[in-house]
């Protein structure tokens, strides 16, 4: 049975759609599942840096389409996740450099590969974005309680609904005291406004910057409170029913998230 | 002219400057989307126009615009940048002046169509009517290197590009630097700074970005929730007297403006010691 391919996606660039598809990844590597992250933004690869893997690249995603090597010579497996392998852009190349038949034709060859095939996209809805939505059956969107990156999610809910792809929400960046006192939209809002199924809240975190830039994905610390979210994220994109994190918990202030029903 | 076209990686050949009477056009531009360029672009044309400069701010993210929003114009938004290029309207029926300020008005980007839809040359011609019109050009440019990005870039004399501390986004603003005509010396905003992160070795400082960069520092903007909430709100904090990060803005535009600024405001300690990885990644631009 071939995996499952899943596009993660957001219109407006630097709400954590990379970030996203590393934790996310990462924790169903943790769980055992095959996991495979395609990064998709030629020209403006990061996923690499997220998983502090950048050293290790050898071949890109426009070399394995251009048939200049084997799909998995490509691979990078992860050290630390050993069932969990990238997919690199190139660097110096164009988005141009991949059709959309080209890149439907990758992705399948990655789904009989791993159980969930991750495609992270770029910012923006141009060829880049339409590459990178080519090969995928289901969408993550990321947004942020932002009135700009909601009014983007918008216009990407829009072009998934059209192309036929059935998608999910992750709020990210939510600062729960900012909710509570007024200043910031709840997630409740932002599924209101998008009329989309949550999969998932994350609040704003400091340290995600800092891991980062360290390519250390945040999940790889189990103990930190992110790192069950991105867990409970990836079991409920397994299937399983999973209640959300009650933000109110000690070390979460704000709003209650225990009012979606999971899906 | 000459060192534009002897390097391989340059797109775009640069316009001659402006003459004298003419305006400046500006493009704010970072490879990275979400560091702030909207944000940027809003506080910079706001405080230039309390300054008494003519400014219009020229939305370039078609499909994606933000900037109307950013200024609180999205409902007074009637026609937009392809309209004024496909000839339906006129530039002045197209222009929104903002509410608070006569001198600045915004140029939206059409929410329903597609870059692609935009001609390079028409584009390059339209800022150029506008720089016989107002004293300031800003283009906010999308995120990424696509057409987007292109054609924001094709009519603009000078470069801005905003970073934040972040490894992924000096990668990203490297490449952009890149791509930019190679005859101009772009300045660098750095955006979302956290001293204190900074102060731990928990955040790259001023210092480690710049020093992989190498560009004239125009500014550097502490991270604040209040961005976020002015932002919601279409406030622009340039204008809040009492706000820091808007005196920051305005020290920008004073720059910009051709005024003798002290350096930028927030104060940071010297930090050189980031992380190993950082210089391995930037073998220079190729």
């Amino acid at each position: 049975m071939s995996g499952r391919r899943i596009v993660i996606t957001s219109g407006k660039g630097g709400v954590g759609k990379t970030t996203t598809s590393a934790n996310v990844g990462a924790a169903l590597a943790k769980r055992g599942h095959r996991v495979i992250l395609v990064d998709t933004d030629i020209g403006l690869r990061n996923l690499d840096l997220v998983l502090g893997v950048e050293k290790r690249i050898v071949f890109d995603l426009v070399e394995v389409v251009e048939g200049r090597c084997q799909v998995r010579q490509a691979l990078i497996r992860d050290k630390r996740f050993e069932s969990l392998s990238l997919l690199p852009a190139a660097q110096t190349r164009e988005k141009e450099a991949v059709s959309g038949p080209q890149m439907v034709r990758v992705i399948d060859e990655l789904a009989e590969l791993a159980d969930y095939v991750i495609i992270d996209c770029p910012a923006g809805i141009e060829h880049g974005f339409r590459n990178a939505i080519a090969g995928a059956r289901e969408a993550i969107v990321v947004t942020t309680p932002e009135v700009s990156a909601i009014r983007d999610a918008d216009r990407v809910v829009g072009k998934l609904t059209e192309a036929g792809i059935p998608l999910r929400l992750i709020v990210n960046r939510v600062r729960p005291e900012m909710v509570k006192s007024g200043d910031m939209m709840s997630v409740e809002d932002v599924c209101e406004i998008l009329q989309a199924e949550l999969l998932g809240a994350v609040p704003e975190d400091e340290e995600v910057i800092d891991t980062t830039n360290r390519g250390e994905p945040i999940v790889l610390d189990s103990t930190h409170r992110l790192a069950e979210i991105y867990d409970k994220i990836a079991r409920r994109l397994a299937g399983e029913i999973v209640p959300f994190t009650n933000l109110n918990a000690p070390g979460f202030i704000g709003r209650l998230f225990t009012l979606w029903k999971a899906g | 002219m000459m060192r534009a076209l002897e390097s391989p990686a340059t797109l775009l050949e640069p316009l001659a400057e402006p003459a004298a009477a003419r305006g400046r056009a500006i493009v704010i531009t970072s490879g990275k989307g979400g560091v702030g360029k909207t944000t940027t672009t809003a506080n910079v044309g706001a405080a230039l126009a309390a300054a008494g400069k003519r400014v219009v701010l020229v939305d370039a993210d078609i499909g994606l615009r933000n900037l109307d929003i950013v200024l609180g114009l999205e409902s007074r938004v009637k026609h937009h940048l392809l309209d004024v290029l496909e000839e339906k309207v006129s530039l002045d029926e197209a222009l929104v002046r903002d509410k608070r300020s006569e001198n600045l008005y915004l140029l939206a980007a059409a929410q329903t169509r597609e870059k692609e839809d935009v001609v390079t040359a028409q584009m390059k011609a339209l800022i150029e009517q506008l720089c016989e019109r107002f004293e300031f050009v800003l283009i906010d440019c999308p995120a990424g290197i696509e057409m987007g990005f292109k054609n924001a870039v094709a009519g603009a004399h000078h470069a801005i590009v905003v970073c934040t501390p972040e490894v992924s986004a000096v990668r990203d603003a490297d490449r952009v630097v890149g791509l930019l005509p190679s005859a101009w010396r772009p300045e660098l905003i750095i955006n979302r700074l956290r001293p204190q992160l900074v102060r731990k070795g928990k955040m790259l400082s001023v210092d480690d970005v710049n020093g992989i960069l190498r560009l004239p520092l125009l500014g550097v903007i502490a991270d604040e929730p209040g961005v976020i909430v002015a932002t919601n709100k279409g406030e622009p904090l340039a204008l809040d007297p009492s706000s820091e990060t808007g005196a920051a803005y305005r020290a920008i535009a004073a720059k910009l403006a051709g005024e003798n600024v002290a350096a930028p405001t927030v104060r940071v300690p010297a930090n050189g010691s980031f992380f190993s990885k950082l210089g391995s990644l930037f073998g220079g631009r190729a």
